[in-house]
């Protein structure tokens, strides 16, 4: 067995059939751990870098079945009697009461898996990659947070002759950038703000790293393509000058394939609210249709050196 | 971000023809009854079959005929628009028992006015009482079989209540020789009989009656010529006035005469779907590949410059609104399985020709254009599509026809539908012009006999049986075979081999009915419909007696796939691989419908199940189907093999209301799953598992096609991007052997109501944008954004 079979990765789910990420109909594998916190973010149950356990109160009907099975004894009733309330100390992650759960009010989010059952489930799809143009994508969290496991994922992908993306934030160290690219088809990178300071106070750290990054993997001597990605953020990234400067960022590229704006959404705030978390954009309402267009327009008249499309599903 | 282009001048008429269909109400239309029984009164003591034909020409020069207001194409199997037919010699009964309740009953409906109740008590009803097919029916159930039947664990009544259909009459045949040319081929097969051998006077009989259908058929295209010029003469406008002129030119050489033009072919070919139907009330008659047999008529006009492809778009779409016109009339029980006054009139476009190639011409795109304009609920279109051989842009507008959300285009893999015709029997050469008949099933124009749907097996109540020793839940009683106490299986092969042989003895049943039927129908023939099958002619044979060219047995078809593999699965799972529950634990669970046993129900819904492309779960599904296929096939009817095919129409919801709960965790009396369908809500991985898992099921096997319905995200329809992709999966559904996929897109209606009603939709899952979840778990803000999402487009739900 080729070393790397056994290692295991932290997967937070591998969703099929996606027409969102890539090319044709794609695998998507959505790896836990990121090391940013954006504070749009969608997919909150990726940021932790291990499982997690969720918990829908209006779910809960407090019947105390998880309370008996508990082996760490971490489970309460609260004082009110209609929740649940967990010792997060206490608590081992068995996920025990998640299978005892009547009302399926505890949810688990991720699993380690090796790479072999990963790439298990990518080769179910093949001939859906044949027919499509299509292939496998991995994004996250963030999937360079664990270069070992992605890269004997991608290599396994590429000996099936598998298309290979990947969606990264590229907040790591070239290292493992550089690892990567030769096993790669297609990059999204994000850029989720030009100004340092507004990238810190969003996002939880400073964007020179990124844009450093982006620079190096633009110049290596390899084919990989390159889209940049931009969240459409409503009043936080979406002004003029933010745009220009993506845009004249963008035109100093080489590998530049796409420039792809995602505009903002709140499908995932349920989310947060499970994880027993604060969800920072409540009241931020998405972008209009009308805006999303004149948006894009705008970036498309800056000349950014590629297209300028719209993901994310929209027509 | 399209511009939507200008509808072509033609759509104003459409638009009026289609109003006028949407704004009639179905009513009873007696009249074909009435003179049927004038007819019979006065043929008494002659062969059935001539007087079957005497009525037939009775009817056509007696009905009433009516041309409407801007119609190009003419003709009407009755008095009313929307009538629903009902054939006495059949069925009368059927009327008699729901007198009271057919103007409002809950499925299919039809007015019923007091003076066609007159007419039903006091001249049908006296002179049937006792001799339709019906009542033979019901006298000769055997007895096993009837205990099945009124269990709700088979549904076999359907070929005694409606007459045959689920055919392809000869149009390419009807079109090249017109009914004259048929009938001087009859005379001259006639003029060879000696009566004086045994057999031939017959014989005899037989092709008098064919030649008293061909002449009246002739007297009422006649009667419609008549009418039009009598409505010509008073018309003021110029346009109509022209209009009238060429229909009755078009009535008075077709059908009776060859087709020169598109549009005398349109005509005849009506003409012809409205005498069938007028014969014998019956869901199904295919006009087939209208796109090969028409295509010569379409290439001369438009090479002479007779025709435009707009004067022929517009003729085409009358005809589709004039397919919509007629309801099917069937028992309440009946209406349940197929609801929706469902004529199943399956119009086919695509595929190869005899030699193999590429058979789409221009004609297959205009038909799917025409079903795109007119949005009606007929004619059913199919899309024969070849993976090797049909071209991409032909793909791309059967997706962007499926956009619409009408449910059309019916998908089907055109390999797979030739390899089912070859396994009926039917040579390579000739199954390469399969057409797709009714809902899924494989038919051949003007060759092929046989019920694809005789009877319905229900594979909930297979579960149901195997797990209580061949009780019935719902009633308590013994029906079915002994095959076992559940608490005594040892292993999972015994609690298999339990199920196994529920199939074996439900399938016996079934098919000791089949012969019935066969038997009963034997005195139904059917002159006008075998007129255009050259053997019944060549033969002198009916129909009914066997004389199409390839008779292939009645069809058997099963109901509840994903419920009887979901339920099997679970037992394996639970009782038998994990432990996690005894035998005993889980009846005394379904006994409640998990009533106070929530954690049981938790672990029954939590079981691998079917649709999520997990070979565990899908070995067994080949297994059970692979067996069911073989148990099938080793019975014959005596119209050759019996076949199987898994098509519910909307059977799958009459037959939930007689299966209790269920292993998978389904609660009692709920609908099964539909067609090859995953459970609603159960498929969690998307449309390609859920079509990976749907081909572990032996398709090609299953001869009277297998049903699909799927859901996909909404941007999968509504995108360039999305279109492109929709057709890599269709085209990789070809790759993998599925047979057939229907997409159901529900507008933003039903997420509306299930915001109003989440108790109803627990199991709705939503997938947007690369994100599933459970619609009614979200908070409001974020349904209405999911909501708000579907404006434009269908969203995909389930």
């Amino acid at each position: 067995m080729p070393a790397g079979e056994a290692l295991t990765g932290s997967v937070l789910r591998i969703e099929r059939s996606s027409i969102h990420d890539g090319p044709g109909l794609r695998t998507v594998v959505f790896l836990k751990g990121c090391p940013l916190g954006c504070a749009w973010c969608s997919t909150p149950e990726s940021q932790a870098p291990v499982p997690e356990r969720g918990y829908v109160p209006e779910l809960c009907t407090a019947c105390g079945t998880c309370v008996d099975i508990c082996p760490a004894r971490a489970l309460t009733p609260s004082r009110c009697g209609s929740a649940i309330i967990r010792d997060v100390v206490r608590c081992e992650l068995c996920f025990c009461c998640v299978a005892a759960c009547p009302r399926d009010a505890v949810r688990r989010f991720g699993t380690f898996m090796t790479v072999e059952e990963v790439v298990r489930e990518i080769s179910k799809d093949e001939v859906f990659f044949f027919h499509s143009g299509g292939g496998v994508t991995l994004s996250g969290g963030e999937p360079l947070a664990q270069p070992d496991f992605v890269a004997h994922l991608l290599r396994e992908c590429r000996e099936r002759g598998i298309h290979t993306a990947m969606e990264t934030s590229f907040h790591v160290p070239f290292d493992s950038v550089e690892r990567v690219l030769p096993l790669l088809d297609l990059l999204y990178v994000d850029i989720k703000h030009m100004d340092g300071e507004s990238h810190r106070r969003w996002v939880g750290s400073d964007n020179s790293l990124i844009l450093d990054n982006i620079g190096k993997a633009d110049r290596w001597e390899g084919p990989v393509e390159i889209v940049i990605r931009i969240p459409l953020v409503p009043g936080v990234n979406d002004s003029d000058w933010n745009l220009q400067a993506v845009a004249d960022s963008c035109r100093r590229m080489g590998k530049l394939k796409e420039v792809e704006l995602l505009p903002y959404h709140r499908l995932g705030s349920h989310s947060y609210a499970a994880l027993g978390r604060d969800y920072a954009l409540k009241s931020l309402l998405p972008p209009s249709r009308e805006r999303i267009i004149e948006r894009t327009r705008y970036l498309a008249r800056l000349d950014p050196g590629a297209p300028v499309k719209v993901g994310g599903g929209f027509s | 971000m399209f511009q939507a282009a200008r509808p072509p001048n033609y759509m104003a008429r459409i638009n009026r023809l289609k109003a006028r269909v949407l704004e009639t109400r179905p009513e009873m239309d007696l009249e074909n009854a009435r003179i049927l029984t004038e007819a019979f009164q006065e043929t008494e003591g002659e062969p059935l079959v001539v007087r079957k034909a005497k009525a037939f020409r009775r009817q056509c020069r007696e009905k009433t005929v009516t041309i409407w207001e801007d119609e190009l194409i003419v003709g009407c199997s009755g008095s009313k628009i929307r009538g629903g037919i009902l054939c006495a010699d059949a069925c009368w009964s059927v009327l008699d028992d729901e007198l009271e309740t057919i103007s409002h009953r809950r499925y299919d409906p039809f007015h019923l006015p007091p003076e066609d109740r007159e007419l039903f008590e006091n001249v049908i009803r006296p002179y049937w009482k006792g001799r339709s097919n019906y009542e033979e029916w019901l006298a000769q159930i055997p007895e096993g079989t009837r205990e099945l039947r009124d269990h709700g664990v088979i549904y076999v009544d359907r070929k005694a209540v409606r007459g045959f259909g689920e055919t392809t009459p000869g149009y390419a045949w009807l079109l090249r020789e017109g009914v004259s040319g048929i009938a001087r081929f009859v005379e001259a097969r006639r003029a060879q009989l000696d009566t004086a051998r045994p057999g031939e006077y017959e014989r005899d009989c037989y092709l008098r009656s064919l030649l008293i259908v061909a002449e009246g058929m002739v007297e009422l295209s006649e009667r419609y010529a008549i009418e039009a010029d009598r409505l010509a003469a008073v018309e003021e406008d110029h346009r109509r006035r022209e209009e009238l002129r060429e229909i009755g030119r078009t009535c008075r050489h077709v059908p009776a005469s060859p087709a020169r033009t598109f549009r005398e072919a349109l005509q005849s070919l009506y003409f012809y779907q409205t005498c069938i139907f007028m014969e014998q009330n019956a869901a199904s008659y295919n006009p087939g590949r209208m796109d090969q047999y028409l295509w010569p008529y379409y290439a001369s006009d438009l090479a002479s410059g007779r025709i435009t492809p707009d004067d022929a778009q517009e003729l085409l779409d009358c005809l589709w609104v004039k397919l919509s016109e007629p309801c099917l009339f069937q028992d309440a029980v009946t209406a349940e399985f197929a609801a929706g006054y469902p004529m199943f009139q399956n119009v086919c476009v695509g595929g190869v020709d005899e030699a193999g190639r590429d058979a789409v011409n221009d004609l297959s795109y205009m038909m799917l254009q025409a079903t795109m304009d007119v949005q009606l609920y007929q004619p059913s279109l199919s899309v024969r599509y070849s993976l090797a051989k049909n071209p991409n842009r032909f793909l791309r507008k059967v997706v962007e026809l499926m956009s619409l959300g009408t449910g059309f285009p019916a998908f089907h893999n055109d390999d797979i539908g030739i390899r089912m015709l070859m396994n009926k029997g039917i040579p390579l050469r000739e199954a390469l012009d399969w057409n797709p008949c009714g809902c899924v099933e494989t038919n051949l124009e003007g060759r092929l006999r046989h019920y694809t749907a005789l009877a319905d097996i229900n594979l909930g109540s297979i579960v149901e049986l195997a797990l209580l020793d061949g009780r019935n839940g719902k009633s308590g009683e013994y029906i079915s075979a002994r095959t076992g106490a559940a608490r005594e299986f040892a292993t999972f092969e015994a609690f298999l081999e339990a199920v196994k042989g529920q199939i074996r003895y439900v399938t016996r049943a079934a098919v000791k009915g089949s012969h019935v039927i066969d038997e009963v129908c034997m005195r139904r023939p059917c002159p006008a419909l075998s007129l255009t099958f050259r053997e019944c002619v060549e033969r002198g044979i009916d129909y009914a007696w066997g004389g199409a060219k390839y008779n292939t047995g009645n069809g058997i078809i099963l109901i509840g796939v994903a419920d009887l593999v979901n339920s099997v699965v679970a037992v394996r799972h639970l009782v038998y691989d994990t432990g996690k529950l005894t035998m005993e634990q889980l009846l005394d669970a379904l006994e409640d419908d998990f009533t106070g046993h929530e954690a049981v129900r938790k672990l029954c819904l939590e079981a691998p199940k079917y649709g999520n492309d997990d070979p565990w779960v899908d070995d067994l599904a080949s297994e059970l189907f692979t067996f069911m296929a073989n148990e099938i096939e080793s019975y014959s009817s005596k119209f050759g093999r019996m076949t199987p095919g898994i098509l519910p129409v909307s059977g799958n919801t009459p037959f939930g209301l007689e299966v209790g709960a269920l292993p998978s965790g389904r609660k009692a009396w709920k609908p099964l799953a539909d067609g090859v369908s995953p459970s609603g809500g159960t498929d969690v991985n998307g449309p390609g598992a859920v079509l990976k898992s749907v081909s572990s099921l032996p398709h090609d096997r299953f001869v009277q096609g297998t049903l699909l319905n799927m859901k996909v995200e909404p941007t999968m329809l509504s995108t360039q991007n999305g279109i492109s992709q929709m057709m890599g999966l269709l085209k990789s559904m070809c790759s993998l052997g599925v047979y057939h996929v229907q997409f159901n897109v529900i507008d933003q209606e039903k997420l509306i109501r299930a915001q109003a009603n989440p108790e109803e939709y627990g199991g709705l899952l939503v997938r947007v944008a690369g994100y599933t979840a459970y619609f009614v778990e979200l908070g409001k803000d974020v349904q209405d954004d999911i909501i708000g999402r579907t404006v434009h487009h269908g969203i995909s739900v389930g």
